[in-house]
């Protein structure tokens, strides 16, 4: 789950790389921000964050600098084994906040990379949807607090796709007249996730036959995949040259805004469901700063100001209540709980990951 | 009256010796530190990494053997190597064909002085990203961009090639058609034109002469150019990651899915790594042993 | 090709006996003129050489002849034909170039066949041919080399057979000993002389060296500034110069200039600028009229000198000495006239004591050795 990425994050770092000219280097989201690896560790009056592209704007950092007069330096990453590398290597010391994924929070929790918070000094962490009061990946939240989460699903063309589909099924059904005109997601856990899905079978499924399966039926599927590609998608899509591209619901809502024969479906079976938090590094400086970043987000007005212009879904009950109501009550963003309770976290697949990885490569080397 | 200085007669006695071993290493030095920094270490690093089977960030390195190179040549790697070296040695024939022509024409028929601005000219992708130049051939090649709507003004059917083989050696061939022709470029410069000459004061129509002593004569830089190519295309993911279809996997992007994606099996990776280092290493043994010689006595 | 043949008696009838012609020819390269209006005849098995100091348009006549450049104006013909649109390759010609131009890439053997596989001819007569041409040249030892394990002597020899080899109405010869030392200069200007005499073909060369074209060439032509001054016979080149250029440019001379005042019988009288009256003899079939620019050239070896004066009543006169040099079989004397002019004096050396410097001296020499001609 490169996975959790917003594919408009993803737009914003290919601008800024090419902008640099560099292929892998993490750049910053804005040219005025971008920073070579600060060099005053510890400095009290500078709050590191590490995020993706797209989490912070201008205005939530230079509000945030008013309320507590802390300056703010954002690096970005763009994906959250390029921040675990980072971090692993030691070059991340000075960072006080990072945005690691659902799965990336289990796996940096389970080795020990992030500091237990504490909960008295949390403010608002009631105020969270239902769901994320003890989510699976981190029991309680004890080590990270949700900022945003969105499903998969897909995008289409109406002019292009005799009815809108309803379902995963719909690929299969319809692959021949479909003939490289479908992207899917180039993350082997997403888009084996939808095909086992489709078998009805779990995104985490660990069992070798399932996992076949699974391999099997995009192998079928395979003339119509014009691309695996995460965020390359959308300039296609929006020109009308892409029939169906699976899709983040964020990227989604931004491309439809585009070209109105444009329509996003969360598949009928359930896709997945991602969540991306705040943490903290065990090896963060500046705690203070820390905290003080994560109630500032956890205010309810500052959430939504986040979702309203950043076009993400905030995992804050207060905050939803104070969006206008075409936002409240957009289905891409917030789908309906009937659609959420059948879409399931990307979660880690322990020993069968080397099963996936095979597949993988099988399936985009054939 | 000056006293003696008992101490200046000895000092003068006994000369410091020259250390010849100092001016060596202070001008290797410098540079020997560097490439032991960002070059041996991190090598050997990889290699360390890549004798422990299945490691994962944050495991303990525990060599443990060669497992993971023998992993290497399962069917499956083994076809995405295929594929990566088809890539190249297309790339390589690509880039020698568009590049000879273009590079014996600025090296033997344009006009002298504007030479060097030509040869900037033709090398300015080179100063654009690989990723901006990939995105270009996206926009030209997708089936309402810019080359359809060419041939539709044309009168004539539109091309759908994007997402195929065709478009990755296209944009690939494109990206490094600028080393083949400086390189093809500087080897044709270097010809005796007075050869040509005497191979047509001997008959040779200015074909036969081509093939009969300007290819021979260029063969090094034939042989440079060709290697240089072929070695960068072997680490390009960025063409058949952009501008391929389904099944576009090349070995870059199989080790950046091992270390950076979510399999993270840093020790796979690795090795994959140590053999991508190989080939190229050997490739380059190759053109230092045989790629500077003259022609065999 | 296949039309021409080693030897001039095997060739074709042609409606000319003449293998190279040049008519008129001008050749203007960005703007400047190399070759200026040259009309050049040579016949059948001549050695013809043109001669002239760098920078003269020899260089670029002979490449027109080759093919290399096309006239701006005129005409080439060789053996009659014109050789306008005619590519070097398909000229029955062949050059031997001053570098050599050897393939590197090639032995010896394949850059003597290299011709005759281009024409593709059978590989015994191949074989065969390839083996004479190496064997003319003394070179059949070096078959399997390479050009760079030859010395510069050796290569010259290649140069000359892989030429050769093609059987051409004419040979081409572009300096073809400038690179080589003096003693292999000399060994080689013999091999040349040799080989054409044996082959009987048209030899065409270019050379500033005027030593080598004397001794080799049956007809010179002394080019300078892109137009022919003169074209004739070595001995005529030598003792009859038409131009004041070629009688400075071959060998040495003594040149005054001035105007004709009259005729007489034994010659015409020349006045210089300076006052001197000089009486000469036409160089050549000069006729000047009274008026005209001319000069008079006078050897060195021809000028006599003495401490007392002579019983002459022309081409005598009185001067200083100003130098001597010792050379051996010669004295070197300079002697500066009372006019200004200074003279270069080379006479056999008998014996005796020299004369010390500023001893006044008397120059003379007899009509005949003073040569007139047009300085136009």
């Amino acid at each position: 789950m490169a996975a959790a990425a917003f594919s408009r994050r993803d737009f914003l770092r290919r601008t800024s790389i090419a902008a640099a000219g560099l292929a892998m280097t993490g750049c910053g989201w804005r040219l005025a921000q971008v920073r070579p690896s600060p060099g005053s560790v510890g400095d009290r009056t500078k709050l590191y964050i590490y995020t993706w592209a797209g989490y912070t704007d201008e205005e939530l950092i230079s509000r945030f600098q008013q309320a507590t007069g802390l300056s703010v330096v954002v690096d970005i990453f763009d994906s959250n084994e390029v921040m675990l590398a980072k971090l692993q290597a030691g070059g991340g010391s000075q960072y006080s906040i990072i945005y690691p994924s659902d799965y990336m929070v289990r796996q940096m929790r389970e080795r020990g990379l992030l500091r237990e918070l504490d909960r008295d000094r949390l403010l608002g962490l009631k105020d969270l949807l239902e769901p994320y009061q003890n989510p699976s990946y981190d029991p309680n939240n004890v080590h990270s607090v949700p900022a945003s989460w969105g499903t998969t699903g897909l995008i289409y063309n109406r002019r292009r796709v005799p009815e809108p589909p309803k379902d995963w099924g719909f690929l299969w059904d319809n692959r021949d007249r479909l003939k490289r005109q479908v992207t899917l997601f180039n993350d082997q856990r997403e888009t084996m996730g939808l095909a086992l899905r489709r078998l009805g079978y779990s995104y985490n499924s660990q069992d070798p036959e399932q996992i076949r399966q699974a391999y099997e039926a995009l192998k079928e599927l395979r003339p119509a995949i014009a691309q695996f590609t995460t965020d390359g998608w959308k300039d296609r899509m929006v020109a009308g040259d892409l029939s169906i591209a699976m899709g983040y619901s964020a990227d989604a809502i931004e491309a439809i805004e585009e070209n109105d024969q444009l329509g996003y479906t969360i598949p009928a079976s359930g896709s997945s469901l991602w969540t991306d938090t705040m943490a903290v590094p065990i090896s963060a400086p500046n705690l203070e700063a820390a905290y003080a970043w994560i109630n500032f987000t956890l205010q309810p007005e500052v959430a939504a100001g986040m979702t309203a212009r950043l076009k993400f879904a905030t995992a804050n009950q207060r905050a939803i209540d104070l969006l206008p109501p075409d936002l409240a009550q957009n289905p891409s963003l917030f789908p309906s709980q009937a659609i959420l309770d059948r879409c399931e976290g990307i979660a880690p697949v322990g020993a069968a990951t080397p099963l996936y990885d095979r597949y993988w490569t099988q399936l985009t080397s054939g | 009256m000056t006293p003696a200085n008992p101490i200046a007669p000895a000092a003068e006695a006994t000369p410091p010796k020259p250390r010849r071993w100092v001016g060596p290493w202070a001008l290797l030095g410098p540079s020997g530190l560097w490439l032991l920094l960002l070059l041996v270490l991190p090598v050997l690093v990889i290699f360390e990494l890549s004798l422990v089977p299945g490691i994962r960030p944050g495991d303990l390195v525990n060599p443990s053997g060669i497992d993971n190179y023998l992993l290497v040549f399962q069917p499956v790697y083994l076809q995405v190597i295929g594929r990566t070296l088809s890539y190249a040695i297309g790339t390589t024939i690509i880039c020698l064909l568009l590049g000879f022509p273009v590079a014996y024409w600025l090296a033997l028929m344009s006009p002298k002085r504007w030479q060097n601005l030509l040869l900037v000219a033709f090398t300015l992708p080179l100063w654009t990203s690989s990723l901006l130049r990939s995105y270009a051939w996206i926009t030209i090649l997708r089936p309402t961009g810019v080359l359809n709507s060419l041939l539709g003004a044309i009168g004539l059917p539109g091309l759908d090639i994007l997402n195929q083989t065709p478009a990755v050696l296209l944009g690939m061939a494109y990206s490094f058609l600028p080393y083949m022709v400086l390189i093809l470029y500087s080897s044709l410069e270097k010809l005796d034109r007075r050869l040509l000459e005497a191979a047509a004061d001997l008959g040779a129509t200015p074909i036969e002469a081509f093939w009969k002593v300007t290819v021979p004569q260029s063969l090094q830089g034939i042989a440079a150019g060709s290697l240089l190519v072929a070695i960068t295309s072997l680490g390009d993911f960025v063409n058949p990651e952009l501008l391929g279809g389904a099944s576009s996997m090349t070995a870059s992007r199989l080790i950046y899915n091992q270390f950076l994606g979510a399999t993270q099996n840093w020790g796979f990776g690795s090795a994959l790594s140590m053999l991508m280092i190989l080939a190229v290493s050997l490739g380059i043994a190759l053109l230092i042993r045989y790629g500077d010689g003259r022609p065999a006595a | 090709m296949s039309q021409t043949a080693v030897r001039a008696s095997q060739a074709i009838e042609t409606d000319t006996q003449l293998d190279v012609e040049l008519r008129k020819v001008f050749k203007v390269y960005n703007g400047e003129t190399a070759v200026r209006g040259v009309d050049l005849h040579i016949g059948r098995g001549e050695f013809f050489s043109i001669l002239g100091p760098s920078g003269c348009g020899k260089t670029t006549t002979l490449r027109l002849v080759a093919g290399f450049e096309q006239p701006s104006a005129g005409e080439v013909l060789v053996r009659g034909q014109s050789m306008l649109n005619v590519p070097p390759y398909q000229r029955p010609v062949n050059t031997v170039f001053q570098s050599y131009a050897l393939f590197g890439h090639m032995s010896i053997w394949d850059n003597v066949a290299f011709g005759l596989r281009i024409k593709r001819c059978g590989k015994a007569e191949t074989e065969e041919r390839v083996n004479e041409a190496l064997a003319l040249v003394k070179m059949e030892k070096f078959a399997r080399r390479y050009p760079n394990q030859l010395s510069g002597g050796q290569q010259q020899r290649v140069a000359l057979a892989r030429a050769l080899v093609n059987r051409p109405a004419v040979l081409l010869l572009d300096e073809p000993l400038g690179a080589l030392d003096l003693k292999l200069r000399k060994e080689m200007q013999m091999e040349l002389s040799t080989l054409h005499r044996e082959l009987g073909l048209t030899f065409v060369m270019v050379t500033h060296d005027q030593e080598e074209a004397l001794s080799l060439s049956d007809r010179i032509s002394v080019m300078n500034e892109g137009r022919v001054e003169q074209i004739g016979s070595p001995s005529e080149i030598y003792e009859s110069p038409r131009t004041p250029f070629v009688a400075d440019f071959i060998g040495d001379t003594n040149l005054f200039r001035g105007r004709v005042s009259e005729f007489d019988r034994t010659g015409s009288a020349i006045v210089t600028d300076n006052g001197l009256k000089l009486v000469a003899t036409p160089s050549g079939d000069w006729a000047g009229s009274v008026g005209e620019a001319a000069a008079v050239s006078v050897r060195p070896e021809k000028v006599q000198v003495s401490l007392y004066p002579p019983d002459l009543s022309v081409n005598c006169f009185e001067g200083r000495l100003q130098n001597v040099m010792y050379l051996g079989t010669h004295v070197h004397y300079v002697v500066e006239l009372r006019s200004g002019d200074r003279l270069t004096v080379m006479q056999v050396n008998v014996g005796g004591e020299l004369p010390a410097l500023n001893t006044p001296i008397y120059a003379y020499w007899s009509t005949a050795d003073a040569l007139a001609m047009s300085a136009a």
